[in-house]
């Protein structure tokens, strides 16, 4: 047999090709329309100082000034102003990155502490029950609750959000890696690891890490719109963001006043949460069934 | 069974415990000295020398958190500092409200999800199902507070058809009625989009069970298979799904009451928390969690009597 045939006998004994998952992904239209939305969202918060039409913090006369499309808009203010005439549009930007912020900073950290006991759990069996009513107690409280009794003891402000939302994605995220992680710890390389001797640092970091973490970052990003939510709640509850910093949650608590007069102070911010939120969450349900068929309906 | 709930209640003593911690490292994590914040920014020095010896202040860690545990057994969680009532009779007179507000938004939110989420199962591929699908995708995706804000400023405000500050009364009163319609309907929304979720997902598994085909083959009409033989069996993971979600429910409660200015125990934190009413702050932020983990644990045991095949084991 030629080699041009061997390679040929192969060919044909190899399983159809998978296609990567991202490229499944993107062939849905709604993901892919979510990808895109998330995306622009992201780079505006970005460039948020750069693309500003105006100082978001600079106060002026023209209050309540309405959005472009109501009677009375300019195209000065295409958003309108809000009830001490800064910018609606600067301030949206702007909002929108630090309610971003908050999000992928909280569950971040969250998310990482999280991940690193639960891998921990699966890694020592020893550990797990400790590690698991540890998760469970954690879990007893609400991060809204976790929030509230922060935001008590240190004042209100983004850094108690922060922790608060932080440690409210920990037992989650515990959770789903150790049972991640529990299932790589069966597969044979582990055990061919240890049986070159391999040090547990090694094993755990080389080993286990390396092929948890692309589910164990999935999961984290279906967790960023709740995240995001409870965060906005908390800072339309006056515990978060102080003015005259602009967050969206805040900016639709400040609307709130002005409801009657000038609806778009406090839905505009509003809608732009749920738009987040909505992208995230339509794109974490397509990467789920992408990822995890058995899921799918 | 019996071995299910005991187990079930013997988890929650760490979790009590944890209660307890909270309160306590609420205590003593504030920065600054915990006497002068509970005596409150007015308070002569002999005011604060007195809470400090009362509450063993200059006392090991250990020491304080037994004096701690020993005024959390006679229920004394001390005095607000704004309206300088007890405590606790703030709370009893807050949780009233608060448990009425969380049963008036399960009242309507449940039975519509989970019909909802049967509709979408039986008509499944759809439009009606895709449609309810997106809603529930939508609903999830909601800030609480905007649906809150819409509600007073359309059904409130513009149409004048209920009000939305305060509570009228007792549950049973017509003005404690149309108070609470609003804050209600706002509040159930949340849970309607994961529940009907939920319900679709479970009917579809079940009624791809066997019991279910005997159904059709002794020639049940569609609709008893569906109510005796679908939903009764596809109602279990449902219940543990509301369970899961009375965390949502109570957080919702905290915005929803501070923002329709309801006098339920979630205001009362926000206002306590926000006047700097340590006291106060500390008793609501207790009740709160105390109430979590009741729901938890309820609903862990009607799970365990739901489900028959809990019963066999």
């Amino acid at each position: 047999m030629t080699s041009i045939d061997a390679a040929a006998a192969v060919d044909e004994q190899a399983p159809p090709a998978i296609q990567p998952w991202w490229s499944r992904l993107m062939r849905d239209p709604i993901a892919l329309f979510a990808t895109a939305v998330l995306l622009a969202i992201i780079i505006c918060a970005i460039a948020a100082p750069l693309i500003s039409p105006h100082d978001p913090f600079a106060t002026s006369r023209a209050v309540m000034k309405p959005p472009i499309w109501n009677a009375g808009g300019s195209w000065d203010h295409i958003l309108g102003t809000d009830g001490q005439g800064r910018d609606m549009l600067s301030r949206l930007f702007y909002g929108t990155r630090l309610t971003l912020i908050i999000g992928v900073v909280s569950v971040g950290l969250g998310g990482t502490f999280g991940s690193f006991i639960g891998l921990l759990a699966a890694f020592y069996p020893k550990l797990e029950p400790w590690v698991m009513r540890l998760v469970d107690v954690m879990l007893s409280f609400p991060a809204i609750l976790l929030g509230l009794a922060l935001v008590a003891v240190l004042g209100s402000g983004v850094t108690p959000v922060v922790i608060a939302l932080a440690i409210a994605s920990i037992p989650d995220t515990a959770r789903i890696a150790r049972s991640i992680a529990v299932s790589v710890m069966k597969q044979e390389f582990i055990e061919a690891g240890r049986a070159v001797g391999l040090s547990d640092i090694a094993l755990f970091t080389r080993y286990l890490l390396r092929n948890c973490i692309s589910s164990i970052m999935i999961f984290m990003s279906l967790r960023f719109g709740q995240i995001i939510l409870i965060g906005a709640a908390l800072s339309f509850l006056g515990l978060g963001a102080r003015p005259p910093t602009a967050e969206l949650g805040m900016m639709a608590s400040q609307g709130r006043d002005f409801l009657l007069f000038a609806p778009h102070i406090a839905v505009i911010p509003s809608v732009m949460i749920f738009i987040i939120v909505l992208a995230t969450n339509v794109l974490g349900d397509a990467l789920r069934d992408v990822l995890d068929p058995r899921l799918r309906s | 069974m019996m071995a299910q709930i005991t187990r079930r209640l013997l988890i929650s003593i760490p979790v009590l415990l944890g209660v307890l911690l909270l309160g306590f490292g609420l205590l003593i994590l504030v920065p600054g000295d915990p006497a002068t914040v509970l005596a409150g920014p007015m308070a002569t020095p002999e005011v604060i020398a007195k809470i400090r010896t009362d509450m063993g202040l200059d006392e090991p860690l250990a020491v304080q958190f037994g004096h701690y545990l020993l005024r959390m057994a006679h229920g004394d969680l001390g005095r607000s500092l704004i309206s300088n009532k007890t405590v606790v009779s703030e709370l009893l007179a807050a949780i009233g409200p608060t448990a009425e507000l969380m049963f008036a938004s399960l009242i309507w939110s449940v039975p519509v999800a989970i019909g909802l989420g049967t509709l979408a199962a039986v008509l499944r591929g759809s439009l009606l199902d895709r449609a309810i699908m997106a809603i529930s995708v939508a609903g999830v995706s909601l800030p609480i507070f905007f649906i809150g804000l819409m509600m007073i400023h359309f059904v409130g405000v513009k149409w004048q058809l209920l009000p939305f500050l305060g509570r009228g009364g007792p549950l049973w009163t017509v003005e404690g009625l149309r108070h609470i319609i609003l804050p209600a309907v706002s509040l159930g929304m949340i849970l309607v989009g994961p529940v009907a979720r939920m319900t679709r997902t479970s009917v579809l598994e079940v009624l791809k069970l066997d019991h279910v085909r005997t159904a059709r083959a002794k020639g049940l009409s569609e609709t008893s298979i569906i109510l005796r033989h679908g939903l009764r069996n596809a109602l279990i993971p449902v219940v543990t799904l509301i369970g899961l979600q009375a965390g949502y429910l109570l957080g919702g409660a905290v915005v929803t009451e501070s923002i329709f200015s309801y006098p339920g125990i979630g205001r009362l934190a926000v206002g306590a928390i926000l006047s700097s009413d340590f006291p106060l702050a500390q008793g609501t932020i207790m009740i709160l969690a105390l109430a979590f983990i009741l729901i938890n644990m309820t609903v862990d045991i009607l799970y365990a009597l739901l489900d028959p095949r809990m019963q066999t084991q």
